[in-house]
């Protein structure tokens, strides 16, 4: 019965309902926006970074990360690469053979990484080949070398010079060579442009003296939210004999800028859910204020407080679910909008995502979590305001109420 | 009668000086055997493996836990400055060679056709990968003027009796060890095994020498492992095949240009 009341209550003026309703709606909609642009951005710029070079596993030796010597270096079975690659959500893998060593033009020398890769496979998961601004790209197999922009200005060094590598191999052998340079790409941050030289993986095994085996393979997937899935997959094929680091133990740099831009994040959202208090309590004081003769009189002809405090909180409730409903339903296209039309940034923006060589837009998440997460503290936000019909229905007095 | 009798006594008191100089002279044989110095006994046994001058060839094995490799090396050495070291196989290596010259050491690589300074701040690294370093094989200092050499003791090695000697570095030399053991045999000075010992006196490496035979006219090891203590299963054993000693060989061969040519 007082369950009919109330909902009778809401649409005798439903202007007031509509309005206060909406103030819910507005709150979930921009707070759901806002964690899902910041979310949404995060994973975009873990997956750059990920794509960038390290992907978001990879298989190594144990302990090769701490000690990059190619004496930790791992045989893959041809099959176990192949299934690694076939496992569902895995976009890409790439094996990688990887050493530091001195690399010579006429009288420069310098120190270099020096990384075998399969050219093609490198590419499908990098996006090497595009970054190719003079000669041609590796082929597999080819006993050439391609070498960082930054790297060539430092020694001189163009397509079509021969590039001299010395240093060590597999367990301390000597590791020299003379090849050609084929190819110059222009790599985003200066630690790698200054220091990257690509060979095809087969030419880097036969110059470490490393046989068959490789540093790490390097393994992108389709989504963040799958990772524990993969890793759990490529566990089970490789077995304990190596180690695999996820991109969080590979770029600690990435994870810490995250976590500081997700505590600004979370002060915005405070200082979001603050505002939206109030806008919900004001239009709740002020729908109070307006009954308050309406209140004195049903007061004066019997109708017990307690039960006058029962049918307000649950007009509250329904008002604070309506708007959160329609407002996680009001979110979902305008997420799914910004999802597929991603904001395009300019500015110094752009400028530091352009540095690593990504579009400089603002992605959008569409995890599920972030609409529940937000419509729950709105709701409660919403709920809590109920507190002040209560306590204005409990120090009402009927005759001044009438006639105030 | 009295006359025999006195050539009797003649002939005895003859007899008698007679026995009295052997003995004299046996004990001044032998004495200086005795009281051999611990530097003598490190001379001799150095001298007996280095000679004037040698040419040797001898193979390399680096034994890894799971792996292996062979290196075939021709060395050339003119005491106590030149030493020279072409590699012959494997076909990767071939041709590379390590000078030591002096103080100063190169290593020339064919495949990149260059000529490398070690500098002595690398004469503590592995030569190729193997546990022998740079100055165990072509010893910037000197095993007999660098230290100070002190008998501590006999020791039975291989069924050999050794002498026990303990090497401290002379404060000025450049050697890299605080401490050398060293075990040479009391017959024909062969050095059978030394350990080598780092500041903290924690022993970092031993070499034990073996398959004593006839080589080159002297009776040598032929035979040497170098263990490293603190990898297991990891050793690096070098064994002569034939080396020649006294040859005749001058400084001039041991030059840069050489190290291009030398087959």
């Amino acid at each position: 019965m007082y369950f009919l009341l109330s909902w009778r209550n809401l649409w005798r003026n439903k202007k007031r309902t509509i309005i206060a309703a909406a103030s819910v709606f507005f709150a979930v909609l921009l707070a759901v926006v806002m964690r899902s642009g910041q979310k949404g951005s995060y994973s975009y710029m873990i997956d750059s970074s990920a794509k960038l070079f390290t992907g978001y596993m990879q298989v190594q030796g144990k302990g090769y990360w701490d000690n990059r010597s190619l004496d930790r270096s791992i045989t893959l079975k041809p099959g176990q690469e192949k299934k690694i690659a076939e496992t569902e959500h895995v976009t890409a893998a790439t094996p990688r053979l990887e050493a530091f060593s001195l690399v010579a033009y006429k009288t420069g020398t310098r120190v270099a990484q020096i990384i075998g890769i399969d050219p093609s496979l490198e590419d499908n998961m990098t996006g090497l080949k595009k970054r190719l601004i003079k000669g041609s790209y590796l082929t597999a197999g080819s006993g050439s070398v391609m070498i960082a922009q930054g790297l060539a200005d430092i020694l001189k060094i163009t397509t079509g010079d021969e590039l001299i590598i010395y240093g060590q191999g597999y367990h301390g052998q000597i590791a020299a060579a003379r090849l050609p340079v084929t190819g110059i790409v222009k790599l985003p941050f200066s630690e790698m442009n200054n220091n990257m030289v690509y060979l095809s993986l087969s030419e880097a095994q036969d110059v470490f003296s490393a046989g068959n085996r490789i540093t790490s393979l390097a393994i992108m997937i389709d989504n963040i939210s799958n990772l524990g899935a993969v890793e759990k997959k490529v566990r089970e094929i490789t077995g304990d004999k190596f180690t695999i680091m996820t991109w969080d133990e590979m770029l600690p740099d990435l994870v810490q800028s995250i976590k500081l831009d997700n505590a600004t994040g979370i002060i915005m959202i405070i200082i979001l859910y603050i505002v939206i208090a109030f806008g919900v309590f004001g239009t709740v004081m002020m729908m109070t204020s307006e009954r308050r003769k309406e209140f004195g009189i049903l007061i004066s002809v019997g109708m017990k407080k307690s039960k006058l405090v029962l049918v307000t909180t649950m007009e509250t409730i329904f008002i604070s679910f309506l708007g959160v409903v329609a407002g996680m339903l009001g979110s979902i296209p305008v997420i799914l909008y910004l999802y597929y039309n991603p904001i395009y940034m300019t500015g110094d923006a752009a400028g530091a995502f352009k540095t690593i060589g990504v579009e400089p837009i603002m992605k959008f998440s569409t995890n599920p979590e972030i609409f529940y997460s937000q419509s729950f503290v709105v709701l409660i936000i919403a709920l809590a305001t109920a507190v002040y019909p209560v306590l204005f229905i409990n120090r009402i007095q009927p005759a001044k109420a009438i006639h105030g | 009668m009295r006359k025999n009798n006195c050539g009797f006594k003649i002939g005895f008191s003859n007899s008698y000086i007679l026995f009295i100089c052997i003995l004299l002279c046996t004990l001044f044989i032998a004495r200086p055997a005795l009281s051999e110095t611990a530097k003598e006994i490190v001379a001799k046994a150095n001298d007996l493996l280095r000679g004037k001058s040698s040419r040797s060839t001898a193979i390399m094995t680096v034994i890894k836990p799971d792996w292996s490799r062979k290196l075939t090396t021709k060395i050339w050495m003119l005491e106590p400055n030149y030493a020279m070291i072409l590699i012959t196989e494997p076909a990767k290596d071939r041709g590379t060679v390590t000078l030591k010259r002096e103080k100063e050491m190169w290593n020339w690589i064919p495949a990149i056709q260059r000529i490398i300074k070690i500098p002595p701040s690398m004469m503590m690294q592995p030569w190729m990968g193997s546990d022998f370093n740079n100055d165990d094989l072509v010893r910037e200092s000197s095993i007999v003027e660098d230290y100070t050499h002190t008998l501590i003791g006999e020791e039975k090695i291989d069924g050999y009796d050794c002498y026990k000697i303990r090497l401290i570095p002379k404060p000025d030399a450049g050697v890299v060890w605080a401490k050398v053991v060293m075990w040479v045999s009391k017959k024909g000075y062969l050095e059978l095994k030394s350990e080598y010992y780092d500041e903290d006196g924690k022993l970092v490496k031993y070499m034990t020498g073996g398959k004593v035979k006839e080589m080159g006219g002297r009776t040598i090891p032929s035979y040497w492992e170098m263990i490293p203590v603190d990898k297991p299963g990891e050793k690096t054993v070098l064994e002569y095949e034939s080396i020649e000693f006294n040859i005749d060989i001058s400084p001039s061969f041991f030059s840069e240009q050489n190290m291009k040519r030398v087959r």
